[in-house]
């Protein structure tokens, strides 16, 4: 799917090991920073955009490690929603970005040489497909408030 | 599933119940039987002595007052006259087998089995409760403080006195009963002679070593409710749980949080999974059930309106909701803070035996507030909260999902105090540290992680303290709502919660009391018993007697004391207004309504940049992303 946002961008972009994992620490932040503003919005969602939150800071955190990703940032996370999304919405752009971020994640997994980064993706791709998970509508979705 | 956790209950009922069909017995004893219930009797003396000598000293970190310092030396000398009651008979019971002496009369065999049961109670109150190196007591599970209670050990005491008496009268009555074919008394009834002044003895000395003369029903219900320590087993995770299974189901999860918690408390310092990354998912499990629990009591309340029931109770349950909803909001807070905060990836750290069990509970808590039988925390079985007929169709129905709350929300009140002591300790030991990737880009720093700054650990140790009174408000408004509607889960309110410990004792393990003082150094005789001992009396009967005069000195002059006091107060007395309905408020709830709103992990960054000093010195990111504060109502 493609994603109209800067961090879609640069991890679609990714060209090396090292650009994939910042813009996948990148991509989890901007995840996690988007479920918590959205967590309070919808009360039957709110247990939904609590472990999305946790499941990024999960996958930021197995990337942090990853020998190849670079201590200093270059970048910021930036914005992936317009101002008034609603939570639905919210949760859709999440999914389909967290889903991009496990395909690019589970890629690089394949590709790295150092066991440490090869670690590092494989979990941030599982964490990635856990959100992507979380954040899929379900049956129940159109009788909620 | 139903509970089957045994409890102290469902060996001293029956204990109980077989003591009193032995005393009822009133006909003539066969010459054997005598034998049999003999060695029986001494069984069962033997085994009361065996709770007396086992009996844990007052629990010092409970202010004790009066004569209560006095129990074990009173205890250790009524386990001496049952000894000697026990010693009396023993002569006559050799020869002959437990198997015979059993089968040999009924009043035997109603011996034995009390014998097994008491003994069985006995073993129960052990498994909460070890000794360790140099005699140290260390309690082994959240009961234990209430095992050492006054008042338990009082009904404890209380309900050995009375059956010391009455086997003490029933002995008597056998002992003398001439039987038409003999004029002499047996062998047996000569010795049962011998032993009934020691049981006469023994239960005043009992007596007297209660902390409180009528500790009353609520402490007997407490000691019968007194569970074996071990966990129960794990409730089936299937979906489709229906209300009533998710009624039983969550008390029990909810044990298992409790053990699972104090068994990791130990943890701290050494376990592999002492990770932010548990103690994140612990935070994030306790605000799931938490919210989910306020959604169940809001929904309850509605229900009790519709019933008409009475309508405190609605608004008790209303009450509590708004307090439950200050408690998963600092949890919320406390997410925030480790969205940030860190020990480090350490993909081999694992999960904490914790975290399993208080996933369940979320699980459970949700399935009960919403409609979806096979609700998950995902967008994907989100559901619409359940309808309140759905959730309690009748008002015993409003009692069990009550008790599922309780029991949750007491749960987590230990994962909170059990979690802000680990943090602690990661904090002081300086483990905590934030990505430094999330710092600004000129912040050149050739490590994944960069010192977290004392101002953003102090934070999130404030957030601990905050959930901890927040959760314990909450748990307290549901421990008044249980005493209101008669639930089972009315004893947890009588077990200590943990509370917000001191600081300089952060450190000191929690599980470990000081060591018992051996039998007697605490004991303070009274005038007339001191006088015996001056003059060298050492006879156990004459050293009681004495003991009892000296207590029997001391319960006049405290009625008399109190009578007076009272009689002061009614002179004084100003007239009270009505008592007002509502929820019971007790003065640590008033008081911690003043407790100030925290501080949110946005402002914390704001500051860090000013202040943070860590290796080298951290800026840290600006994040627009933590949780706002979003309060219904002041917390």
């Amino acid at each position: 799917m493609p994603q109209d946002h800067e961090i879609g961008t640069r991890l679609d972009q990714a060209a090396s090991l090292a650009e994939i994992l910042a813009a996948g620490f990148d991509a989890f932040e901007a995840i996690r920073i988007v479920a918590r503003d959205h967590q309070d919005r919808v009360p039957e969602l709110f247990a939904a955009f609590m472990t999305t939150a946790n499941a990024a800071v999960d996958g930021r955190e197995a990337l942090t490690i990853a020998p190849s990703l670079s201590p200093a940032s270059q970048a910021r996370p930036g914005q992936i929603l317009a101002a008034g999304t609603g939570t639905r919405e919210a949760a859709d752009a999440l999914a389909a970005l967290a889903a991009a971020l496990g395909e690019r994640l589970s890629q690089a997994a394949a590709l790295a040489e150092v066991p440490g980064d090869q670690a590092a993706c494989q979990q941030g791709a599982a964490a990635a497909w856990r959100i992507c998970e979380l954040m899929t509508r379900g049956e129940h979705d159109a009788r909620l408030r | 599933m139903a509970n089957t956790t045994p409890v102290f209950g469902d060996f001293l009922g029956p204990a109980d119940e077989h003591i009193a069909a032995a005393v009822s017995f009133s006909g003539d004893l066969p010459y054997d039987a005598q034998r049999g219930v003999i060695r029986q009797l001494d069984r069962l003396l033997t085994t009361m002595a065996r709770f007396l000598t086992d009996l844990p000293p007052p629990d010092d970190s409970q202010p004790s007052a009066g004569p209560d310092r006095d129990t074990p030396a009173r205890a250790a000398s009524a386990q001496l006259a049952l000894d000697r009651a026990a010693r009396s008979l023993r002569p006559v019971a050799a020869g002959i087998t437990a198997a015979q002496a059993r089968s040999s009369h009924q009043v035997a065999g109603h011996l034995a089995a009390a014998a097994d049961h008491l003994g069985a109670g006995q073993d129960l109150l052990q498994t909460h409760v070890m000794l360790g190196p140099g005699g140290i007591r260390i309690r082994r599970s959240y009961w234990a403080p209430v095992i050492t209670s006054e008042p338990v050990t009082s009904a404890r005491l209380g309900v050995l006195a009375r059956y010391t008496q009455n086997l003490a009268l029933w002995i008597g009555q056998q002992a003398r009963r001439h039987p038409a074919v003999r004029r002499t008394p047996t062998a047996p009834q000569l010795a049962l002679r011998a032993a009934e002044p020691w049981l006469l003895l023994a239960s005043a000395a009992i007596r007297s070593a209660q902390p409180a003369r009528h500790p009353g029903p609520p402490a007997l219900n407490l000691l019968e409710a007194i569970p074996v320590n071990a966990p129960p087993p794990r409730p089936p995770s299937g979906t489709g749980e229906p209300v009533s299974q998710l009624c039983e189901h969550i008390p029990l999860t909810a044990e298992r949080v409790r053990q699972a918690t104090f068994i990791f408390a130990d943890g701290a310092r050494w376990s592999p999974a002492a990770t932010s990354a548990s103690w994140r998912y612990h935070a994030l499990a306790a605000a799931i059930t938490g919210h989910g629990n306020e959604l169940i009591l809001r929904t309850l309340a509605e229900r009790a309106r519709q019933l008409t029931l009475e309508p405190d109770l609605a608004a008790m349950l209303a009450a509590a909701a708004d307090d439950m909803t200050c408690a998963w909001q600092s949890w919320r807070a406390i997410t925030g803070h480790w969205d940030i905060l860190t020990t480090g990836s350490s993909p081999h750290a694992g999960t904490t035996p914790v975290a399993a069990e208080i996933a369940d509970l979320a699980l459970r808590t949700g399935r009960l507030a919403y409609r979806n039988p096979d609700w998950a925390p995902s967008h994907h079985q989100a559901s619409p909260i359940r309808d309140p007929a759905d959730l309690a169709d009748t008002p015993g129905g409003i009692i069990a999902v009550l008790t599922a709350v309780h029991h949750a929300t007491d749960a987590i009140t230990r994962v909170a105090a059990t979690d802000h002591q680990a943090v602690a300790v990661a904090v002081a030991d300086n483990r905590l540290c934030m990505p430094t990737r999330l710092l600004p880009e000129n912040y050149d720093i050739p490590s994944p992680y960069a010192r977290a700054p004392r101002s953003r650990t102090g934070a999130l140790l404030s957030g601990y303290d905050t959930a901890i009174t927040a959760t314990a408000r909450a748990a307290t408004a549901l421990d008044d709502l249980a005493v209101f509607v008669s639930a089972p889960s009315s004893a947890l309110g009588a077990i200590p919660r943990p509370s917000i410990p001191a600081q300089e004792d952060q450190r000191r393990l929690p599980d470990q009391m000081p060591a018992p003082q051996p039998s007697g150094v605490t004991h303070m005789p009274g005038r007339t018993e001191h006088q015996l001992r001056k003059l060298h009396i050492r006879d156990p009967a004459l050293l009681l007697r004495a003991a009892l005069i000296d207590q029997a000195a001391h319960d006049l002059v405290t009625e008399a004391t109190t009578r007076a006091r009272s009689r002061d107060r009614v002179m004084t007395q100003i007239p009270r207004s009505r008592p007002r309905i509502g929820p019971i408020k007790r003065p640590a709830q008033l008081a911690s309504q003043d407790t100030p709103t925290r501080s949110q992990p946005d402002e914390q960054l704001t500051h860090d940049a000013e202040t943070a000093q860590p290796c080298p010195t951290a800026s840290p990111y600006q994040s627009s992303s933590a949780p706002k504060a979003h309060s219904p109502r002041s917390c």
